[in-house]
Formats: structure tokens, sequence, C-alpha cells
């Protein structure tokens, strides 16, 4: 049982928020406009900051129907986001936003039972819409996460809509609760429910690398580095893919060989994920369910701890 | 006539071969045919003499001549494509002539022209030629018998020399091309020379999606007739209805001498002797019918066989000739519009299969057919087209033995005469209704027929691939139709010339499809069983959506299947300098222009053999279905 009585130690930076609790360490900054340090343990997991992703790398389907082309403005917005504005708030209030000099008033023995910090992005495409994520963190360490993403109209399709966590070194390998395989929303009913443990970070070796190791209706995923582990727990399921690379990694590259060393770890957690498709690679879409409209809201929630 | 214009020459395909026959292996005992060699057979593969020429001006023209000097040939395995043993140059495209961009071709007697244009290929500037030269002598057991030479599969056009004779021409490249070298034998020293040249007007005809290769590619046996020979044999299990069946059983001899016996022994699977005659031996043997009540049925899931031995003798009950070759019961049928195997309604829950392997192309052996054949039977895929000619033979027993259907296509593709730039463009089609070019189409029918019509596992002749339709292919059909009357025939090309939608195949054929398409077709009246012959396109991270075509099974009888585009991806692996690692190249990679690159990768399989992701749900949805 948590200690219900336990509070976060809260530190009010210049630039960025520090959390503290037993055997973890975050750090949200603000002008980064992120989650820039994820520590457990005294272990630093996080590379750069997690930032919502509007891309997948196409596969052979998605450039022979002309998908690549219709939805190729969601690779720079998923490149290139710019976070417009936040906000935190303590114990379920909104605080004046505390950078300084607002946040000369505190000291260094500040606690709280809950903290939210809010990011707002808005995204490169045209039209421009906006992409919020709140990070709630609990004294026990867990943090939950809540994406929004706002439909506008105009907006093409989205190969995937969800959050992307770059982690500063190749996993061991991850274990799940989900569909075995490399599954789609139009490919998964083939896929055996139940607890699957993958060694290493494998990357399907399609001739063209491409989008691959997608992971449908997934109730938890644990990525495993030198025997500790963070663990994502969706609200509800979700859908990840844990590779090397980050999707313009794999859509750069023409050869397996071409991809760079491994050397990080992409850990991907979607709410939506376009279909494959496979009526033929010169035309046909997946078909509607498989889509992902980009004038419809989504909501994506789920924790990390 | 110099002979290098045959290569021009859609009406100049087989020259001094032997007629098609049966596939059966000939031993000299039973005993041999136990252990598995025959003494009356005997391979050529190896270690060749080779030179390679850019074109036929410049090849050794008088390299067949007994007393050439082959001093600066190189050495090349047989079998082998020229272009993996470092010659010439690795081209993979799909629908295109392999010549587009380069040479400016029309297949002759096309766009109304009605004489032939001589120098086509013989006279090109790139049109490689392979020289091979191979010396040989006869193993013991062939010495004294009359000795015939089959080439399994030689890409595209070759011509045979032995000992400075001329023997014969060929271009059919995925069947065996047999000549008759008794004339010229010697015990010892044979010069054998064979000519191959990369293109041909064959080349119109083998269009295939596929790499293009040239060379003796296939396996190079010398075959030996004992003084009484079974050249030809049809085993005909005909199902009278569930519960009785007969065999009829018909031989053809090739003999010195006609004076002796053939005695034929039926079994069963467990060995059992269900039947035993004799027949005195002459030129055709009908044997007398054999009823066979209560036969055990063949299909996917209980592949059942009979064994028929056929001994050959002289009057003095010397065995000269021991034969031994596996059949089933079954019966292929359409019924009030729906397919039937054995009275009960066939679901095809195929895959289209190239022959391929990463290291050396469509040279593959045992290894790889025993290993796919695994891989479908885990997989719950129960047929396969041979996508787009005939495949090496093994092949054709692995499937008899375990059950998988195949729908057996003729060694036909013209994709490159009548679609171009994605457009229905028929106006210079190959074969088309050109009286030229029927020759060549009837002969890859006629010869795929004979060679493997006892193989219970083919329920379909497919008359080629996407060559479009007319009264050539229509032709090919009623060869199929008049030859065989216990198989259905198959073709898709005539979806784009309605006109010969009647006439043209008992199945109703498309690929792609999408589902939408094929109910509009089963909601209206239709008039045949409606299979896809190629659908779910695998090409990369693919194979979605296959669950609308599945659920198709369901709600309609007579859709009843299709074949999975395709087994195995086409990539070859190459040493890269940079990362050090053997890895896999696709079309392109080798510089060649134009390529259609990486839409040779289509599998179900990786090129290495290892299954895709989408594999799992192939397994899922061929076992709900099976």
């Amino acid at each position: 049982m948590e200690n219900i009585n336990k509070e976060l130690s809260i530190i009010y930076g210049d630039v960025t928020l520090g959390l503290k609790g037993d055997d973890f360490h975050y750090i949200f900054s603000y002008a980064k406009g992120g989650l820039e340090s994820l520590k457990k343990q005294g272990q630093e997991w996080l590379y750069r900051i997690p930032m919502p992703t509007f891309w997948r790398a196409t596969t052979d389907n998605d450039r022979g129907n002309g998908f690549s082309y219709a939805s190729a403005m969601w690779m720079g917005a998923d490149m290139f986001l710019r976070c417009i504005s936040k906000y935190v708030k303590i114990n379920g209030e909104e605080i004046p936003f505390p950078a300084a000099p607002e946040n000369n008033k505190y000291s260094n023995n500040e606690n709280a039972k809950e903290v939210e910090i809010t990011f707002i992005y808005e995204t490169s495409t045209v039209p421009k819409t906006s992409v919020s994520v709140s990070y709630t963190v609990l004294p026990s360490g867990e943090i939950k996460i809540h994406m929004h993403y706002k439909g506008k109209d105009n907006l093409p399709g989205l190969p995937v809509l969800g959050m992307r966590f770059v982690l500063m070194e190749k996993a061991d390998g991850y274990k799940y609760e989900g569909l075995s395989g490399e599954t789609y929303p139009d490919r998964m009913e083939g896929g055996a429910y139940g607890v699957h443990q993958v060694e290493g970070l494998p990357v399907t070796p399609y001739l063209v690398p491409q989008e691959c190791g997608m992971h449908m209706k997934t109730r938890w995923a644990e990525v495993e580095r030198n025997n500790q582990s963070i663990k994502f727990r969706g609200k509800d399921e979700f859908a990840f893919s844990c590779l090397p690379y980050t999707s313009q990694e794999l859509e750069n590259a023409t050869h397996m060989e071409e991809l760079p060393l491994p050397r990080r770890t992409v850990m991907v957690i979607a709410n939506k994920v376009r279909g494959v498709g496979g009526i033929d690679s010169w035309g046909s879409k997946p078909g509607k369910d498989y889509e992902i409209p980009g004038d419809q809201d989504y909501t994506l929630q789920f924790s990390v701890k | 006539m110099d002979k290098i214009v045959w290569l021009d020459d859609p009406e100049i395909y087989r020259v001094n071969q032997i007629d098609s026959h049966s596939d059966h292996v000939c031993y000299a005992s039973k005993e041999e045919s136990e252990r598995g060699k025959s003494t009356l057979s005997q391979s050529l593969n190896g270690s060749w003499s080779f030179l390679y020429s850019v074109n036929a001006k410049v090849r050794p023209k008088e390299f067949y001549k007994a007393d050439f000097d082959s001093t600066g040939f190189d050495e090349i395995q047989v079998p082998k494509h020229i272009e993996l043993a470092g010659y010439d140059r690795v081209h993979y495209i799909n629908t295109m002539y392999p010549w587009e961009g380069s040479e400016y071709r029309r297949p002759p007697y096309t766009l109304g022209k009605d004489t032939l244009e001589k120098g086509m290929f013989s006279e090109a500037e790139y049109n490689p030629v392979g020289s091979y030269i191979k010396k040989f002598d006869l193993d013991q057991g062939m010495i004294g018998k009359d000795i015939s030479i089959k080439f399994h599969g030689v890409e595209q056009a070759f011509y045979v020399w032995l000992n400075g004779v001329f023997i014969g021409y060929g271009e059919d490249s995925f069947t065996p091309s047999e000549f008759d070298l008794s004339p010229e034998i010697q015990e010892k020293e044979n010069i054998l020379c064979v000519e191959v040249h990369k293109r041909s007007t064959a080349a119109f005809l083998e269009d295939q999606d596929f790499f293009r290769f040239f060379g003796i590619f296939r396996d190079v046996e010398l075959v030996a007739r004992p003084k009484l020979h079974v050249e030809d044999l049809w085993i005909q299990p005909v199902l009278t209805n569930l519960e009785s069946g007969r065999i009829n059983l018909r031989v053809q001899t090739k003999s010195k001498v006609n004076k002796g016996k053939i005695c034929c022994i039926i079994k069963n699977q467990d060995n059992h002797i269900i039947h035993e005659s004799e027949e005195v031996f002459s030129e055709t043997i009908q044997f007398s019918e054999v009823i066979v009540s209560n036969p055990n049925l063949w299909d996917n899931t209980n592949p059942y066989l009979y064994w028929l031995e056929l001994l050959v003798k002289t009057d003095t009950e010397e065995v000269v000739e021991y034969i031994k070759y596996p059949f089933g019961f079954r019966k292929i049928e359409i019924h009030q519009g729906v397919m039937q195997l054995n009275g009960k309604r066939l679901v095809i829950n195929g895959v289209n299969r190239h022959e391929w392997s990463p290291y050396n192309g469509r040279v593959i052996g045992e290894a790889e057919n025993r290993g796919d054949i695994e891989t479908c039977k885990k997989n719950h895929i129960n047929s396969v087209r041979t996508s787009h000619y005939p495949f090496q033979i093994p092949w054709y027993y692995l499937c008899d033995q375990n059950g998988i259907y195949v729908m057996a296509e003729t060694n036909m593709e013209s994709h490159g005469s009548w679609q171009k730039m994605d457009q229905i463009e028929p106006s210079y089609n190959v074969p088309g209704d050109i009286p030229q070019w029927r020759g060549a189409v009837l002969d890859r029918a006629r010869t795929q027929y004979y060679l493997l019509r006892n193989h219970t596992s083919i329920l379909f002749w497919s008359l080629g691939n996407e060559s479009y339709a007319g009264e050539n292919i229509r032709l090919m059909h009623e060869f199929y139709k008049n030859a065989d009357e216990e198989r259905l025939v198959h073709y898709e090309g005539n979806f784009h010339n309605p006109d010969y939608e009647e006439s043209i195949s008992d199945i109703k054929s498309r690929m792609y499809a999408k589902p939408l398409e094929i109910k509009e077709y089963l909601d209206n009246e239709p008039k045949k069983p409606f299979i896809l012959c190629e659908y779910m396109h695998n090409m990369g991270n693919s194979l979605g959506g296959m669950k609308a075509y599945m659920e198709l099974l369901d709600r309609y009888e007579m859709y009843q299947g299709g074949y999975i585009w395709d087994f195995i991806d086409q990539a070859l692996y190459v040493y890269d300098e940079i990362s050090k690692k053997q890895v896999l190249r696709y079309g392109g990679d080798f510089g060649d222009r134009p390529s259609d690159y990486e839409f040779s990768g289509n599998g179900i399989l990786f090129a290495n053999r290892e299954e895709k992701p989408a594999m799992q749900e192939v397994r899922y949805y061929y076992g709900k279905y099976k």
C-alpha cells in the first residue's frame, strides 16, 4: 500500500519544475516544453522530452496509394512541434505560472499530494491545430498522462496518433500484455492475447525499412534495461511500438543496413494507428475503419511508472 | 540457313526435341529404386567450361566443333544463373520488357506486319550469350543403351551440339527439353556444347514479374533407355462415385525391341498389393481397367496415395526397368456452380509461389522445396499456384504426398505487350490471335500437360498469367479441356477482354478485386465459381483487411478463396563493403534500370525464408476456414 500521507517534493526552478519522491526524480522543462528528466533509482531514462507523435514511417502500401503525399505535412509536424503554452496545477488548483520572479515566493521545502503540468503544442500543419499533454504526478511516482488532439477541418488523415518517448539507451527488451506478434488494426485477428516477452528491440526486416513492430490492444508495456524497467499502462487499451529508431530514421532508409547503429529506444504509445492495408500496393487504401481522419478529436490516457 | 535467326522467329521454338512425356523415373531394378539412385540416369551438373559474350556477333561461333580450342574459357557451375556467376548484370523489372529504354522492339507479326524482321535478337548489340562446354564419359550403367539428354531448365533459348554434331534447339525456359543423343554418343570423351542466349522471341512470352536471368539454371541429366523402356505413362484414377474408383493405365514405350512383358502392381498406402496384372510389351499398352471399391480418397487433410509399380521384363524374366509412381483418388468438379473436391465444397487457402533462394535466385533444391511445403502445412495453406511457370519436378511429388492442391501454370506472361503505364493497351499483344505465335504457346501447354498429368495434386491447369486474351489462349484452353476431363482450367487474363469470358476458363478468376467487386459479381447471377488468383498483396508491411475476403466464404458458396501474392520475397544476398555484412538487395540495387525496385518483395516469407509477422494472420484465417 502506498503511504497516503506521503507528498511530493516540489522544486520551483526558474526554468524547470522538479518533482521528487523516495526513489524518483522528474524535471519538467518550461523552456523545452516537456518532461526533460525521468529518473528512477538514480537512473535517467529519457533522452529527449516526450512529444506527441503524428508520423509512423510509411509502408509500401501507403506510398502506393498516395497516402504519403496526401499526409506528408504530418511528418513535418511530427519533427517540428512547438510548445505554445503551459500551466501548472497543485492539488488540483491552477497556480500563477511559477516562473521567475513568481517562484521567488517558494522555499526549498515545498510539497503537494498531486502536481499537474500541462503543455499545449501547436502543429506546423496547414491549418494548424493544437495538442495538449498533461502530466499528473503522484507521490507514488506514477505519472498520469492525458493527451488530447483537437481535430480541424481540412487536415489530412494521420498515420498514427500518440506520444513518443525516446529513451537514453537501447533497452534489453520489453514485456507487454496484449496481442502476440506485429499487429495493426486491420491485421490483428491472428494475434493471441497474453503476456509476451520480447528480447532486444527487433526491427522487422522489410526490404525497405518501414513502419513495423506495432502491438495492438495492449494493457501495459514494460521496457527493460539493466534489470530496471519503466512501465506504461493504458487507461484503455492502447497500441505501442518499441524500436531503436524514430519513424524518420525508418522513413529515410532504403535498406536495413542503412539504419543507424541502434543506440536508443523509441517507445511510441498510440491511441490510433492507421491500418496497413493489403488489397494491393498501388492504390487501395485500408478500409475506412482503419484510417485516422484529421478532423476529429482524440484522447489518449496512460500512465508511466 | 544460319540457325542463329531462330532467335528472331516465334515459329521456331523447339527443334529435334523428344515429345514431352510423363516425369516418372526409371530404375534398372526395384533395388535401385529403394536405394533412390538410378543407374539409368547420369547427372551432368557440376563444373562446365564457359565463355560469356555480350552478343551473338562476338560469340565463339565454332566452339561446338570437336577440334575447338577452349583455352581461355572460364568455369561455371551448372545449374546457376549466369548473372549470379559474375557475368552480365542482375536485373529486376515487373511488367515492362527488360529492354525498355534500351531497345525498340515489337513482337514479330504484330501491328499488321506479315514478314519476319531478322536480327531483332540475333543481331542485337546487347543480347548476351553463354557458351558452355562439358566433357563427359558415360557411367557404367548407361553404356550400350540409347541415351537422351534432359535439360530441366535453360533460360531462354539454347542450341545443343554433341561431338561436333548439331543436336537441337529449345526455348520454353521452365519445362524440360529433351534430345536424343543416341546417334552421336560415345562411351568416353563426349563433348557437349550448349549455347545459351539471353533473349529470343520467347522473351515476349516470358515477361514474368521476376529477376531476369539466363543460363542453365536447373539440372542437366543423361537418361538411358534400356532395350525395353517405358517412355510415358498415364495413370487415370477415376472416381465413379465416392464409393468406387477405377484406374485406367496406359503406357507408351520406346524400345529397340518389342519382345517382353510388363507387370503392373498396385499397392495401397500400407504397402498391400491390391492389384497385379501382366501385359505383353508393345508400343502402346492399355491395361485392363482396375476397379477399386471404397477407395481411400486424397485431399489436403488426408493425402492418401496408392502406388503403381511397373516391372518391365524380357521374355526370360530379366527385369530391365522398374518404375514406381504415386497416385490418389480425388474428384474435382463444378457442381451447381460450386467447385467441389470429393463431393465437398472446395476452399482455396492459397498462395502464389516463385521458386526463389536469396543466394541462388531460382536455382533451388530439396531443402527449399521441403521447407516451403512445411511452411504451407504449418500455416494451413492448402494450395499453391505455380506462378507463373512450371516448377522443378520434385515439387509436384511433394504436393502429392502432402495434399497441397496445385494450380499448375503454363510458362507464359506477356504483360508488357498489353499493359503500359497501367493502361490496357493491347496494340501489339502476343500471343493474341496471331497464327505465327500459336505454335509456341500451344507447345508450352502441351509440354506441361504431358509432363505433369499424373500428379494427383494438380487440380487446375492454368493457361499462364497476365497475357490478355485472344484466339491463341482460347486454343490453349481447348487443348487442356480436350486432353484432360478430370481437371479444371483456369485463366484470369480474359477479364480484360470480355469477348473471351465464356470461352476461356472454367472458373471466374480475378486478381486484387476488392471485396465489394466480388460481391457484385456473386450477387448478379454468377455463371462460374469465383476465385482470386492473386490477392492480399503482401508487399512490405501489408496483409491488412484479410477478414473482408475470408468472410465472403461464409456468405457465398461460389466464392471459393484465393491465392495470396505471394510466398517469398525475391531479394538477393550481397556482401556490403560498408557494413561488412551480407545484406539483402532488390531491384535497382545492381545498377539495373529501369527497375521496379522493392516491388520484388511481396512474400509472406522474407527472402531468407523467415516468416513475416503477417503470417500469424494467414495462419489464423486459413486455419479458421480450412
